[in-house]
């Protein structure tokens, strides 16, 4: 999962705060899908020319690190993403069936069993000093982030391809899986194991291709103008903890890429400025003193948003809040308290919390896996309606069953993140129907760690896609080999034989099928965990200002295609 | 005073010593793994693939005492090492930090010494006059208003509201940011760099100014009633010579304690202002630091601030002796 920032970091908001997100009877669903992907319809007529200024994408800190290879936020990923361009894209121009298309490749395919890939890479691209983009830029890339002694957070990825490990453990010099062949335009790409979403996984941004002035470059590359990609801008200096400034690349034209993505030649703005921020509110009062054209909601201003400006509240987001459930205590996991479980779930009210913690700017899920994610299905989740009375029945049949609650239940969460009002409201929800609950904060340098080391009773967590598949979402979240071993307990051979399966069916539809029934047997069967909410955007502008803002479910901003409305 | 001084300065090695191993241990002591937080375990669940890369690149599954020598080894040269996270030289953050706390300290030591000694004497000459009173009152507010709540009342009322007014560039301070960074003689901002400068030197110097006025009132209220002042006036001197050259001069002894110790106090500031205003200093960076527990960076820009406070100490207490010129260091202090 991507943060948004450290500390910073990112995601503590996204995941703990409460900006965001309209609900979904927002103003206009026709126009929200319109927008998304970039509105080619609207791009006609939109005006090259301008500048500027985005408070927004740095409003909870600066960054560490910007090469794609290393940078592991999503604000980093965001300038990662501008100034590089990967093997493929997903085009949300249809939110309900997000496509993945070809950037850079022209074309994929794979055997059978999706364990090999060959991409097609399109002819005439290049970087911005004028080389080529190649297959060999993607293995040059690839051998780089894979080096043990270089290799960021993200490296682990690699290991998806065959002998993408070795490498990593410095068994190997280089990744026997990836074959790139120049003359052929192709990439070869051989997993370790089926993948039929890896078109998806491979527009990952680790995935980006190197130029030859990458060879032999370290952490400094990213302190200077020198880090040139094959993406929309470049730097137009050396970036520092104040700003990243960002320029059009010469060298780059969206036409060349799938017609669906609906990229322009050329950005449309001349420069955008990223201004760094350490602290949210700052950055607010920033876009309020007319220092930028870009905002960030945050915590509190959220109305004063919407009645003032337009926002990207209508934008869903591949992102998840829930309660783990710790399948292992005696309390409350496990087969003999489902029943349990399903009062919990079903004697919370979703839309409240909404309401009341998120001025009613969330959406209420009905499962994990978001809108936005291909093969997405509404409704999965049949305890997650609020229904006091079946809540009641339900706890009723478990104290039948000779069943009692001693103490309260545990409900944990990271201190000081926005996260006390969800947990209080639950706390009297499950107190209305007689199941007592006590709210158990915990520090939050140390709270993820210490509730996956068997510390979860019930304990909240947060999720955003690292890319728009299904499995980012089921497998690496519930299988039993998920988070490195899956400490919350989770385990269920029928939910990890359908996910199995489902990797490594081709077929888009029979693929959604099998992931639909694990997430059922997850949700209903199991009640494995518990689903909250959806994220939605996070953006502020000026319409008269700034024009065809959208924020992709990535949560990146497509800066080519944004304009300003009068340039 | 040379014996004096060298054996203060001798006195900061043990200091910087205790500190930063404290600090060190303390990194070890609190809970959770530090390779998960290294990696955003706030926020995420890592890999253990990633914590295994992070644990084996900077040493952290060596032995605490291991890491430790090493840690010294590398600090007595002047090595502090590389950020866990952005893999920086810890010596070239501090380089690039600490030029930009030190205009900022400037200009909050120049506000509070100007303001603060200036309303305190006033106050003192003029007490229970009105202006007394509202001194009084806006010296409490001062000390007791957050520093990160100041800078937000700031912002909206010197940059939000000026936009919204729409009143000329020129008169709109900056919410944030240094800025253009360009400055004469190191630190007198031009330009456009005034408006960057001007609300996060105002808030860093709110807390020692207030405390500094209400100290130098009371210690010129006590000075006043002095019989040298009654003298002094008797000799026909001047009220004016009489206060500044008898009185104040007097009167600066605690105050000049007071500025030593608030050092302390303006560190913590720096803390909340920086990070408020995104002042790219010390003080913003430390608190990323602890938010991020990336010790390399944490630990040196300690030392620093340690090295820092204790000089800043020992020129207070080296200026006793002309504030008072009875007071003879490294001989008779004890007697």
């Amino acid at each position: 999962m991507r943060r948004q920032r450290r500390g910073i970091k990112l995601l503590a908001l996204i995941l703990g705060l409460s900006l965001v997100a309209a609900a979904c009877g927002g103003d206009d669903d026709d126009d929200e899908g319109a927008q998304q992907g970039g509105g080619s319809e609207d791009q006609q007529d939109l005006q090259q020319g301008g500048e500027l200024t985005d408070l927004s994408t740095f409003s909870q800190g600066g960054w560490d690190h910007l090469d794609p290879t290393l940078s592991t936020t999503v604000s980093e990923s965001q300038i990662g993403d501008s100034i590089f361009d990967t093997l493929t894209e997903v085009d949300y121009s249809d939110i309900d069936n997000p496509e993945v298309r070809g950037e850079v490749a022209e074309s994929w395919e794979s055997n059978d069993d999706a364990t090999e890939w060959t991409f097609t890479i399109r002819d005439g691209l290049s970087f911005s000093d004028g080389t080529p983009v190649l297959p060999s830029s993607f293995k040059r890339s690839f051998e780089r982030a894979s080096d043990p002694d270089f290799a960021g957070d993200y490296s682990y990825l690699f290991s998806f391809f065959e002998g993408g490990q070795d490498k990593l453990d410095g068994k190997a010099d280089e990744i026997s899986g990836v074959v790139a062949d120049d003359d052929a335009m192709t990439l070869t790409t051989t997993l370790a194991e089926p993948y039929a979403n890896f078109p998806a996984v491979i527009g990952f941004h680790t995935f980006a291709p190197m130029p030859e002035s990458a060879e032999g470059q370290g952490v400094e590359w990213e302190q200077t103008a020198d880090m040139i990609g094959n993406g929309p801008f470049m730097l137009e200096s050396a970036p520092t903890q104040q700003q990243v400034v960002l320029v059009p690349n010469p060298e780059w034209d969206g036409t060349k890429y799938a017609e669906e993505l609906g990229l322009p030649a050329q950005p449309y703005v001349e420069k955008i400025t990223f201004v760094v921020s350490q602290d949210q509110d700052t950055a607010w009062n920033s876009f309020l003193a007319g220092e930028g054209e870009i905002g960030q909601l945050t915590s509190g201003r959220i109305q004063e948003a919407v009645d003032n400006y337009a926002t990207t509240l209508n934008d869903p987001v591949l992102g998840i809040y829930y309660f783990q459930i710790n399948q292992e205590d005696p309390r409350i996991g496990g087969p003999d308290n489902k029943l349990l479980r399903q009062a919990i779930s079903q004697a919370i009210d979703r839309d409240e919390i909404n309401e009341a913690v998120y001025e009613g700017t969330r959406t209420t899920a009905t499962g994990i896996t978001p809108p936005g994610i291909p093969g997405f299905q509404e409704g999965l989740c049949d305890y997650c309606a609020y229904d006091p009375d079946a809540a009641q029945q339900a706890y009723q049949e478990w104290q039948d069953a000779g069943n009692s609650l001693d103490e309260p239940i545990p409900i944990q969460f990271n201190a000081d993140a926005g996260h006390e009002p969800v947990v209080q409201i639950i706390i009297d929800n499950l107190d209305a129907i007689g199941i007592p609950a006590t709210a158990e904060p915990q520090p939050s340098d140390t709270y993820f760690g210490q509730m996956a080391d068997g510390g979860c009773v019930m304990c909240r967590a947060g999720w955003i896609a690292d890319y728009p598949t299904y499995d980012n979402f089921m497998f690496d979240l519930f299988s039993t080999t998920a988070l490195g071993g899956n400490n919350y307990g989770y385990s269920n051979s029928d939910f990890d034989d359908l996910l199995a399966e489902a990797k490594r069916t081709t077929d888009a539809d029979q693929a959604a099928d099998l992931f639909h029934q694990a997430e059922q047997i997850l949700l209903n069967d199991d009640i494995g965990t518990i689903p909250i909410n959806w994220y939605l955007g996070q953006y502020a502008y000026d319409p008269d200002v700034v024009a065809n803002l959208v924020q992709q479910p990535s949560l990146h901003i497509v800066w080519e295609t944004v304009a300003l409305a009068n340039p | 005073m040379t014996s004096y001084i060298i054996r203060r300065l001798l006195l900061i090695i043990p200091t910087v010593f205790i500190a930063l191993s404290f600090l060190f241990v303390l990194f070890f002591a609190l809970p959770g793994d530090p390779a998960n937080l290294i990696a955003g375990g706030a926020e995420r669940n890592i890999p253990q693939q990633t914590l295994d890369q992070i644990n084996e690149r900077y040493g952290l599954d060596n032995p605490l005492y291991e890491q430790f020598t090493d840690y010294w080894q590398r600090t007595v040269q002047w090595d502090l090492g590389e950020s866990y996270l952005s893999r920086r030289s810890v010596n070239s953050i501090l380089g690039e930090k600490a030029v930009a706390s030190l205009r900022l300290a400037i200009w909050a030591i120049i506000i509070e010494i100007v303001v603060g000694i200036a309303v305190g004497l006033l106050s003192a000459i003029r007490r229970y006059s009105l202006s007394d009173k509202l001194t009084t009152i806006f010296t409490a507010l001062a000390s007791a208003i957050p520093v990160f709540v100041l800078g937000f009342v700031m912002q909206w009322l010197f940059a939000v509201k000026p936009n919204q007014w729409d009143w000329p560039e020129w008169a709109r301070l900056r919410t944030s940011g240094i800025g253009p960074n360009s400055w004469a003689l190191f630190f007198i901002p031009t330009g456009e760099q005034w408006r960057y400068l001007i609300l996060p030197a105002i808030a860093l110097a709110s807390v020692t100014t207030a405390l500094l006025a209400r100290m130098t009132r009371g210690s010129m209220l006590e000075v006043l009633r002095a019989d040298y002042m009654r003298t002094a006036r008797a000799k026909g001197l001047r009220e004016r010579d009489v206060v500044l050259r008898h009185g104040l001069r007097n009167a600066m002894l605690p105050v000049v304690t007071l500025i030593g110790l608030d050092f302390g106090t303006a560190i913590g500031a720096a803390v909340l202002t920086e990070t408020t205003f995104t002042w790219p200093g010390l003080g913003s960076q430390i608190a990323q630091s602890v938010s991020d527990r990336d010790l390399p960076v944490l630990l040196g820009l300690t030392l620093v601030v340690v090295l820092a406070y204790a000089f800043v100490n020992i020129v207070v207490d080296v200026s006793y002796a002309w504030f008072d010129p009875r007071i003879r260091l490294g001989k008779g202090e004890h007697a």
